[in-house]
């Protein structure tokens, strides 16, 4: 499988899926991060048009999983998501993934096909089915006959109906844990009412090579990063956040963005933005970075309302647009520096400012704790506020 | 660092427009071509209100719009953006802002799916803001729910009747636009076409301003029996065969194809590409709204498809629009007729989605999808046309999409024509020049078929068209020549002499 694009959010559904169809985890193979080096030595001429980074990438990880296994693989996996399961729901219109990330594998397929086909050269299966993951009573229709019946011999519809259940529940299981992280991490920022830092970025920013670690450069200044899509979904946590704005009509739902973007269509797009809404109540989000690839069109539009909603609640708002194949490490080092000074100087009153908004009765804990955080979860103290 | 407020942000909310607003207040819009545009006008107007369309976006509205809207914008996007900023503008310099925001609204197609597109309200909010123009009422009409008043008032009574006006005048003006482009390139005298064309719109404009009005129920069944648009069109018809043509001038066939607005827009958007055409010796194959549409129809029905089996009741929904699908496709051909079947038919959906099946899943929406390789190989294997000029604006994510997928077609049929032009807006030499090379061998291709057609029918140019000069009827622009073995108009015509006079075409 190809470790790109909406693999990032999703993968624990895939391992789930094929763990439960009997297919041992060590038999999944997903590529290497995106790197330079890996489009350079596997997807070079097998591009095809595209402007989009993320995308563009994709023929990297085709190429080293058809050309770059010590051993030979049988299927290429590589699946058309056009949902994703998103926390938020309800008053969010849909969960469509971007045009150019569900349409990817047939868009990088091309370059494999032009001159000859490369997966029947290779004797590996190329398996792309459409899948909308928001719909589970879809999914296991989709997979079965979009591939996976004539990938898996034998493999039956109620097979298929069960692993789908447990690709479920395993990325449930995924995005539980990782949220309930994000709230013990909160949790000490308030205890120690320190400072911490919220990513707001499509999930593949994760990936070194698209999102080019900014985060962890920042991390490494001893401040708590935390991602929007694995905030803590806690009702006590959201009712304190967005109880006035239900109260007052204006939502319907804490996980409601309407108030702020009319047009939810894109799930990835809505989390940014619900991210957004909640830095802008969390006191001790002190700052959002910003991460979006070139001329990405989903994230264009968004650019004004997701700063203002943001940099009105007074925190700080770094954002880094464009990001593609060049990682100016020099650039970057600066801007982290930036963003570090101004924590340092800023954190502390941005803190109290936006506590002295919030309406009373933080679930958070608020006095000092007897005990620090999880060794796990503390951060290096150099350059900390 | 910003100074913190207590207010949060909220979204762009227009003051709504009331009903008791509609006698002096203008709906402006636009982004169509200008035959429609001009039929749309009408059928606002029949329905009580004051309508006004956008003048076609130019460069001057370019740079506006990425003057005023967030970077990263798709070229669309900065031409709408800006028209619509400096509309304002120049309103405002006439009348004074408040003025403005009093007289107008605009109106805009909102969308269905995730691209910039359904996002553009943010560019033009941002533009008009960015333009001290941020009282401006905006509405974003959504084409997935039909009663929009909660959100935009009373004062555009989005009902019925106006919606199937909007739909007959896309089909009417489709026709006009279709047969327009087949007759110019052959017209004898320069500028009789356009003239015709102006007559027969504003006859349209008319007919749709003056429709009678029904009710919700009975204007279905009106609009569907009632001759009074085929009357229109084969007056329209008559009109057109007043135009002599020579058909004999040998021209590769263009079909157009690609991202909506890109190929429905005439003007500085596309670089005007379908007048460039024509001028470098094309005859245009112009992209219709109704197979858009029909796409958008066939695309909304492939849901109930993957339901079926799995929820009930999807199969009936199903049958229910297949029915709806057939009677928009009768409705058009009826229409057609009318026209003397010139206009070309409507490309049967399915065959669209069969061709294009190995190359690009027809789940995949935004843009084109999978019609716009569907349409390339259509073109292709059922010489409709020598080449395909697909129109991508810069950076359009879904249409971006499928003309990588075409890498595969081509890999396949190397001998496709295909000339894939991304649209920028200022960088127009450039995708001309690469337009061009690719038209040079349409050309040669054209005229290859046309000197085989005559050596097939042992014909001389100069004996077809003696034989053309003898039955002046074959040189009415409404003359039906069959579309035969051949691509182009004027092998066609060739092989059709042939047939007239028993040899072998």
């Amino acid at each position: 499988m190809p470790r790109v694009l909406n693999m990032w959010s999703t993968h624990q559904f895939w391992c789930g899926l094929f763990g439960a169809l009997g297919i041992d985890r060590r038999n999944l193979v997903f590529s290497a991060d995106t790197s330079e080096e890996q489009g350079r030595q596997f997807g070079k001429g097998r591009g095809t048009v595209d402007c989009c980074y993320p995308v563009k990438c994709i023929a990297g990880h085709y190429g080293e999983l058809v050309f770059g296994q010590r051993e030979k693989l049988d299927i290429v996996f590589s699946p058309m998501i056009y949902t994703v399961p998103s926390m938020l729901s309800g008053h969010v219109a849909r969960t469509l993934t971007c045009p150019r990330v569900m349409a990817a594998p047939e868009n990088i397929k091309g370059g494999f096909i032009k001159e000859r086909d490369v997966f029947v050269e290779q004797g590996i299966r190329y398996v792309t089915p459409f899948v909308s993951l928001d719909e589970p009573k879809l999914v296991a229709k989709q997979l079965f006959e979009g591939g996976l019946r004539e990938a898996i011999p034998g493999l039956t519809p109620s097979e298929m109906a069960r692993a789908v259940e447990a690709g479920f529940l395993a990325l449930r299981a995924f995005n539980n844990s990782l949220r309930k992280k994000s709230r013990e991490v909160l949790e000490w920022c308030a205890r120690e009412n320190r400072a911490c830092l919220l990513v707001l970025a499509r999930p593949y920013h994760m990936d070194p090579g698209i999102g080019h670690e900014i985060e962890g450069d920042l991390q490494a200044y001893g401040y708590p990063v935390l991602w929007a899509q694995y905030f803590p979904t806690d009702p006590d946590l959201l009712e304190w956040a967005f109880g006035e704005d239900l109260r007052a009509g204006i939502i319907k739902s804490p996980f409601d963005i309407h108030d702020v973007w009319p047009s939810s269509y894109s799930a990835n797009t809505n989390e940014i933005l619900w991210g957004a809404k909640v830095a802008a109540r969390i006191p001790w989000v002190a700052c959002v970075v910003r991460l979006s690839s070139y001329e990405c069109g989903m994230d264009q539009p968004t650019y004004t309302p997701v700063q203002q909603i943001v940099e009105r609640s007074g925190t700080l708002f770094f954002s880094f647009q464009d990001l593609d194949s060049t990682k100016p490490a020099g650039s970057v080092k600066i801007r982290v520096e930036t963003i570090t000074h101004y924590l340092e100087k800023y954190a502390a009153a941005i803190i109290e400012k936006k506590k002295a908004a919030m309406p009373p009765g933080c679930p958070l804990p608020s006095q000092a704790a007897e005990k620090g955080p999880s060794a796990s979860l503390a951060p290096s103290t150099a350059g900390s506020t | 660092m910003a100074t913190a407020t207590t207010e949060h942000y909220r979204a762009y909310s227009p003051k709504p427009f009331t009903r008791a607003e509609r006698d002096s207040v203008t709906v402006v819009f636009g982004g169509l071509h200008w035959r429609v545009e001009r039929v749309i006008q009408a059928v606002l107007e029949n329905g009580g209100n004051k309508a006004e369309v956008l003048p076609v976006a130019t460069k001057e509205d370019l740079l506006t719009g990425r003057e005023v809207a967030d970077i990263g914008q798709c070229c669309p996007t900065s031409f709408t953006t800006g028209n619509l900023v400096n509309f304002i503008k120049k309103k405002s310099d006439e009348l004074g802002a408040e003025e403005v925001t009093k007289k107008y609204v605009y109106l805009t197609a909102g969308s269905c799916g995730a691209c910039r597109f359904g996002q553009y309200h943010q560019s033009y909010e941002l533009g008009l803001r960015n333009s001290g123009l941020g009282a401006f009422r905006m509405f974003l009409l959504a084409q997935d729910q039909l009663d929009q008043k909660a959100a935009m008032g009373d004062g555009l009574d989005l009902n019925l009747p106006m919606t199937l006006g909007c739909l007959w005048g896309i089909f009417c003006t489709d026709l006009v636009q279709d047969l327009e482009y087949q007759v110019r390139p052959y017209e004898v005298g320069p500028g009789q076409t356009d003239a015709v064309v102006k007559e027969s719109v504003e006859y349209l404009y008319e007919m749709f301003r003056n429709r009678p009005r029904r009710d919700s129920w009975r204007s279905i069944t009106w609009h569907l029996t009632s001759s009074y648009f085929t009357k229109a069109l084969r007056e329209i018809h008559r009109k057109f065969s007043a135009i002599e043509v020579d058909r004999l001038r040998v021209k590769p066939t263009v079909k157009i194809t690609g991202e909506f607005y890109l190929q429905t827009v005439e003007g500085d958007p596309n670089y005007n590409i379908h007048r460039w055409l024509e001028a470098e010796g094309a005859e245009v194959y112009p992209a219709a709204i109704a197979v858009w549409m029909d796409y958008l129809l066939r695309l909304g029905l492939q849901r109930f498809e993957d339901y079926s089996g799995i929820e009930r009741g999807a199969r009936l929904k199903l049958g229910a629009g297949r029915v709806a699908q057939a009677i928009y496709r009768w409705n058009y051909a009826r229409l057609r007729r009318a026209m003397g079947d010139l206009p070309h038919e409507l490309p049967n959906q399915f065959e669209l989605r069969r061709l294009a099946a190995p190359y690009f899943n027809s789940r995949l929406d935004g843009g084109e999808g999978d019609m716009l390789v569907g349409k390339a190989l259509w073109s292709y294997q059922r010489k409709k046309a020598h080449m395909i000029c697909e129109l991508s604006p810069y950076s359009c994510m879904p249409n971006t999409m499928s003309i990588g997928a075409m890498a595969g077609v081509l890999g396949k049929y190397p001998e496709i024509l295909y000339a894939p032009l991304e649209i920028k807006g200022d960088a127009e030499v450039h995708a001309l020049s690469r337009c061009q090379m690719i038209l040079t061998e349409a050309k040669k291709r054209a005229q290859k078929e046309f000197d085989e057609a005559l050596a097939a029918a042992g014909l001389s140019l100069e004996g077809v068209r003696a034989y053309v000069d003898k039955h002046p009827e074959m040189k009415r622009a409404t003359y039906r020549v069959p579309h035969g073995d051949a691509v182009g108009t004027a092998a066609n015509l060739v092989h059709h002499v042939a047939q007239r006079l028993g040899r072998r075409g």
